[in-house]
């Protein structure tokens, strides 16, 4: 690939839902985008997990930056832990969990830049589903 | 020298999230701001959550609507993305 895309780390307290979005989000944004899945514990068992984020985070990197994802609560909480212990770069947005990750990873397909698809993501907040 | 261009598609699926990813991918390739319009409302082609929010079904009119420079170019892209809809 000629041009580095923004990639995507969907945090979630259960694997399967995590995996689940990033399907979906790959057949509606092409499979170009780079999105990780980080769900439940190392075990397998429902919950959140420091080293999985992490290394989602990592994975998700390619040079243009990164947007993460959370479901619920405690996501929040160790994405945030996770970063702090990072170089700046990678944004946590608050935003609806699959329709942000559908519309940050729209965007990102194209080339846009973090700021856009920080925005796109945020802007799911408002748009209504029907 | 800014156009203007308005193309009428009769969708042959709905404007679901494949099309919408779609049509938002082509749009990025112009500098024209380019809008689908459907039953009195707009979605700008840069949101596939917009485009999905139309709630254009199969069988109904939308209208790609573009303005810029390309506008010609960019209406009659779209316009064939959602004409190839499935």
């Amino acid at each position: 690939m000629d041009m580095a895309l923004v990639g995507i780390v969907l945090v979630s307290h259960s694997g399967k839902l995590a995996e689940g979005v990033r399907d979906l989000v790959r057949q509606i944004a092409t499979d170009e985008v780079r999105v990780e899945p980080a769900g439940g514990t190392s075990d397998g068992s429902l919950g959140t997990d420091f080293s999985l984020i992490e290394a989602a985070v990592t994975r998700a990197d390619t040079g243009a930056g990164v947007v993460v994802l959370a479901d619920l609560g405690s996501a929040v909480l160790t994405t945030r832990t996770v970063l702090e212990d990072r170089p700046p770069g990678p944004v946590l947005v608050d935003a609806p969990f699959v329709e942000g990750a559908v519309a940050a990873a729209v965007i990102a397909s194209t080339g846009a830049g973090l700021d856009e698809v920080v925005a796109a993501a945020e802007e799911a907040r408002d748009v209504a589903k029907f | 020298m800014s156009q203007s261009s308005e193309i009428p598609v009769v969708l042959p699926a709905a404007l679901h999230a494949r099309p919408a990813g779609a049509v938002v991918r082509i749009a990025a390739a112009f500098q024209a701001a380019i809008e689908v319009r459907h039953d009195g409302r707009t979605a700008s082609a840069r949101s596939a959550l917009r485009l999905m929010s139309l709630g254009a079904p199969a069988g109904a009119t939308v209208t790609v609507h573009a303005e810029g420079d390309d506008a010609e170019l960019a209406a009659t892209a779209v316009a064939e993305i959602l004409r190839a809809a499935s």
